[in-house]
């Protein structure tokens, strides 16, 4: 049972405070392993936090004075002084919309996948598990080692409450890893070679976290004899590892509230992606990063497409945004993201954002027959990172590891030069999700992505002659 | 108002605490506060950001480094954070080391603030000087919407040592983000104009008036920007693409740590030629109201200006206390925490290259053709394989020794080394220029840290972003 800090602050917002109102609060506790090659370097934790965020909400004339404040002091003085906080940005603020309904009390909320029980009841004990594991895979592959690493896990409790009656609490766990893999000696002048993994996942168990130290070697291996790719349109075939960072911030945007709010959004009705392509926002997605019962405003998780058959079906709301544009809340009021740390998911304001983007598998096949399909072109592997611009719905990043596509097989190892260009645009040509050809038939789940490798034709690439 | 040196007694005795069960301890302390307001088309928002307090506990168990938190500075909190590290301490066997680097014993209080504190600065203040570049945006016509912050921060940090270091420092920071947007025909385009600086809200005044009209300029002629060129060229970097390329693509393979696991390109090239004569590259922690700037790190050692490229030789590498003593150098002032939750590892400051003596004009015509990368959005590092990759948000063409074109997004790839190598011009003073950013160490611990400099004018592969 998670302890409710909401429910406690919740008399005294009462008193201090006139509706409506909404607190969020959560408390977490953080353990990381960090190590140096076989070495553990330094051991964190207990890491604890707490903290609050208090909305307020103030009705003026065809607009909504919304006041944040949130603070990780709970002495009865500095729940005061937060409440004033928040009193004084409402008097400067304004929101488009005549009244907000916040979610009210609620039924019991569904059991989703997303504590890791074994991390919850002995944390350093499953850490200490993990990184031993992770180390003595290594000791079976002697041309590539760790040249370091960390393993990261939080367990947090969330609750919210509010001047509606919702008073609502859940755990959950969240893992992050991150190892360089590199790869030395053998013939002279061959220049180390680097697969550098960075994931996160619900639980700490190498499944969810992709450990796959046999491949991670190898590929540092193949990246000592990568060559760049040549320059000009090619078809790409994208991984989810890579959609990972691509894919979710550009939707993200393009199909929320405040850009449809801003005029800066895709409209619905647009066709962004050829008949085969659907993506589904899932907020119950088994073991999924965003999956969690209710978003951070209380209102509870379903799953609902997005883009079906190539076309915008759906936009994403908060309650703000909701009551603007006429929508009802579709769960998308979540904290975080940008440059906060998770443990201080109390201390950002609500964005939009999906939970779990997930695209359904199609009929492309595996590997060999993905590339197959290709004949001539690349298999992405990773980015150094794509940076998307979720306004311009632009991406670009250098290829970090990849693969020549030959003939329809997978063939020379490719580092260097980029590959970038628009994800969605007014037309499907030219744009990530308008040029695919093609659906793998296997997704993983990578975060808060579950998706296919998705072939795609003419995406820009830049590199030698 | 709340001020760490009210918690210093409760941390004295968590140290002495801590010192009773292992060779060494110190605290770090932090207490952060601030306002955000924005301006938009429809909306206003302002808001305070989170007060948050907490400390950091670390003890050296003679094999490695063990870390607890407290969050709030409760005795209570501190006393559990003790424990648990005490706790691992006693796991500890095996040969002892004594403390890397040796302990800091430093004393003194030292702040970066200004005249006007951000603490004096009202809300209503914030808000009103957002409206006012709101204003001056919107004034350019064809400019849809403006996206204005400004935003203002203090931060303090109180170091303690069972050595006897004490160190305290206040660092005020503040910032404004004036983003003009434009479309036409579904396609958006923006720009975004930001300066950071430490010091007092008297920065946020003198933002250039002229500079947001140009920009709001610019995102009207990315309406009809043309695609870049795309593949091997001669590119010039404007002074914020410079800084990126000195930070993300040299700076970060010249933290001492990565060198310890022999994870740099750079570690066997220390002490010879890099680049060309005019080329010098420095991290400075102590530039005047640099985003970066500090006056101690978060082990207890000055802040300094260190000049890693001297006139195109490498000749320092930045250090914690660990790294200054195992390479046998002296610590740089660069063990910094993204805040008290975070790890301490060897981080820059405020990274720039120095200015030479080209004019744009000269460097312009020297590039012949190829293209200017401007506005630097973002950057990558690869400390290991010593690859480069930057994006900018437009650049403009370079046809027969003159500027041509405006084109949109650029990503920049290749090897450093061949980069510096082949430059071939560095700008004047004139143009010198700092941007505020965040860096993160791999995907984690973003923090604040200034890039910039001058033009420089070298080879590169260019691809679309």
């Amino acid at each position: 049972m998670t302890e409710n800090l909401a429910a406690e602050l919740a008399p005294r917002l009462r008193a201090a405070a006139t509706a409506p109102w909404e607190v969020y609060a959560q408390r977490a506790t953080r353990h990381e392993i960090h190590f140096n090659g076989d070495q553990i370097e330094l051991v964190r934790g207990p890491l604890a936090t707490h903290g609050y965020g208090l909305r307020l909400f103030r009705p003026a004339e065809k607009s909504i004075r919304v006041g944040f404040a949130a603070s990780n002091q709970f002495d009865a003085g500095a729940i005061d002084r937060t409440v004033q906080r928040a009193e004084a940005a409402a008097q400067y603020a304004s929101f488009p919309a005549s009244k907000v309904e916040l979610p009210g009390s609620a039924p019991s909320l569904p059991s989703l996948s997303i504590v890791d029980e074994r991390f919850q009841a002995d944390p350093a004990g499953t850490l200490d598990a993990f990184v031993a594991g992770l180390l003595a895979a290594f000791e079976t592959t002697p041309r590539g080692v760790p040249s370091f690493g960390s393993i990261r896990a939080t367990l947090a409790e969330s609750s919210i409450a509010n001047s509606e009656g919702l008073s609502a609490q859940f755990a959950s766990t969240e893992a992050e890893l991150e190892v360089a893999v590199k790869a030395s000696g053998g013939p002279e002048g061959a220049p180390p070679g680097e697969f550098w993994v960075n994931r996160s996942a619900r639980r700490v168990a190498e499944a969810d976290l992709g450990v796959d130290v046999p491949t991670w070697v190898k590929l540092a291996e193949d990246m000592r004899r990568a060559r760049a790719p040549s320059t000009g349109p090619q078809t790409v075939v994208f991984p989810a590892d890579v959609l990972a960072d691509i894919v979710p911030p550009v939707l993200g945007f393009r199909l929320s509230g405040p850009a449809e709010l801003r005029q800066m959004g895709t409209t619905v009705g647009t066709a962004i992606a050829p008949p085969a392509v659907t993506v589904w926002d899932d907020g119950r997605l088994p073991w999924g990063t965003g999956t969690q019962p209710i978003d951070d405003e209380g209102t509870p998780e379903v799953r609902r497409a997005l883009v079906e058959n190539g076309v915008v079906s759906a936009h994403l709301y908060d309650s703000l945004h909701g009551a603007a544009l006429g929508h009802p809340a579709t769960g998308s009021a979540l904290r975080g993201g940008g440059l906060g740390a998770a443990w201080y998911r109390f201390a950002s304001g609500l964005s939009v954002s999906p939970t779990n983007l997930v695209i359904p598998p199609g009929p492309g096949g595996d590997v060999s027959e993905l590339a197959e399909q290709v004949g001539e072109g690349i298999w992405l592997t990773q980015l150094g990172f794509p940076f998307p611009d979720p306004v311009a719905g632009t991406f670009g990043g250098e290829i970090r590891a990849a693969y020549r596509i030959h003939g329809g097989k997978i063939g020379e190892p490719l580092r260097g030069g980029t590959v970038g260009g628009p994800v969605l645009g007014p037309t499907l040509e030219g744009t990530l999700l308008g040029g695919v050809r093609a659906i793998g038939s296997r997704a993983t789940l990578v975060g808060s992505f579950h998706a296919p490798p998705l072939l795609v034709d003419g995406v820009g690439v830049a590199g030698g002659p | 108002m709340f001020s760490l040196r009210d918690a210093e007694s409760p941390l004295e005795r968590a140290i002495v605490r801590l010192s009773q069960g292992a060779p060494y301890a110190d605290a770090m302390a932090e207490f952060s506060s601030g306002i955000q307001a924005r301006v938009e088309r429809t909306q206003t928002a302002a808001r305070p950001s989170a007060e948050i307090r907490g400390a950091v506990l670390r003890a050296w168990d003679g094999r490695r480094w063990i870390e607890g938190s407290a969050p709030d500075l409760a005795a209570s909190s501190l006393d559990r954070a003790v424990d648990g590290i005490l706790r691992s301490v006693a796991h500890g066997t095996g040969p002892q080391r004594p403390v890397p680097g040796g302990p800091s014993t430093a004393r003194g209080e030292k702040s970066l603030v200004g005249a006007r504190r951000p603490v004096d600065v009202p809300i209503a203040e914030h808000v009103e000087l957002s409206r006012h570049w709101y204003e001056i945006a919107k004034s350019v016509d064809g400019i849809f919407n403006a996206i204005c912050s400004v935003s203002t921060a203090t931060n303090e940090r109180l170091f303690l040592s069972s050595a006897g270091a004490r160190l305290y420092q206040s660092v005020d920071r503040g910032a404004v983000n004036v983003v003009p947007v434009a479309r036409e025909n579904g396609r958006v385009e923006y720009t975004a104009l930001t300066e950071g600086w430490t010091g007092g809200f008297e920065r946020a005044e003198s933002f250039s008036e002229d500079g947001v009209r140009e920009a709001a300029g610019t995102a009207l002629a990315l309406l009809k920007a043309e695609a870049p060129p795309t593949g091997a060229m001669t590119v010039l970097l404007d002074p914020g693409t410079a800084g990126v390329l000195a930070h993300e693509s040299f700076g970060h393979g010249t933290e001492a740590d990565q060198a310890m696991r022999d994870r740099s390109y750079l570690k066997p090239l220390l002490g010879q030629r890099v680049g060309p004569e005019g080329l010098t590259l420095v991290d400075s922690g102590v530039l005047p109201a640099g985003w970066g700037s500090m006056s101690f790190d978060d082990e207890g050692t000055e802040a300094q200006r260190t000049v890693m490229v001297d006139r195109g030789v490498f000749r320092q590498m930045l250090h914690d206390r660990e790294t200054a003593h195992a390479l046998g150098s002296t610590p740089t002032g660069n063990s910094r925490r993204a805040d008290y939750l975070s790890r301490a590892f060897v981080r820059m400051t405020n990274t720039y290259v120095e200015p030479g003596d080209w004019s744009f004009e000269e460097l312009v015509r020297e590039a012949k053709d190829g293209v200017v990368l401007e506005r630097v959005t973002s950057g990558m590092e690869d400390p290991l394989g010593g690859q480069m990759q930057i994006k900018t948000h437009y650049g403009h063409r370079i046809v027969h020794g003159e500027l041509g074109p405006l084109v949109s997004g650029m990503a920049l790839s290749g090897r450093v080394l061949d980069f510096l190598g082949a430059i071939r011009g560095v700008g004047k003073k004139e143009y010198f220029r700092m941007d505020p950013g965040f860096c993160g160490k791999g995907h984690t611990d973003l923090l604040p840290a200034g890039t910039g400099g001058t033009y420089v004018l070298s080879e590169g592969v260019v691809g679309t972003a």
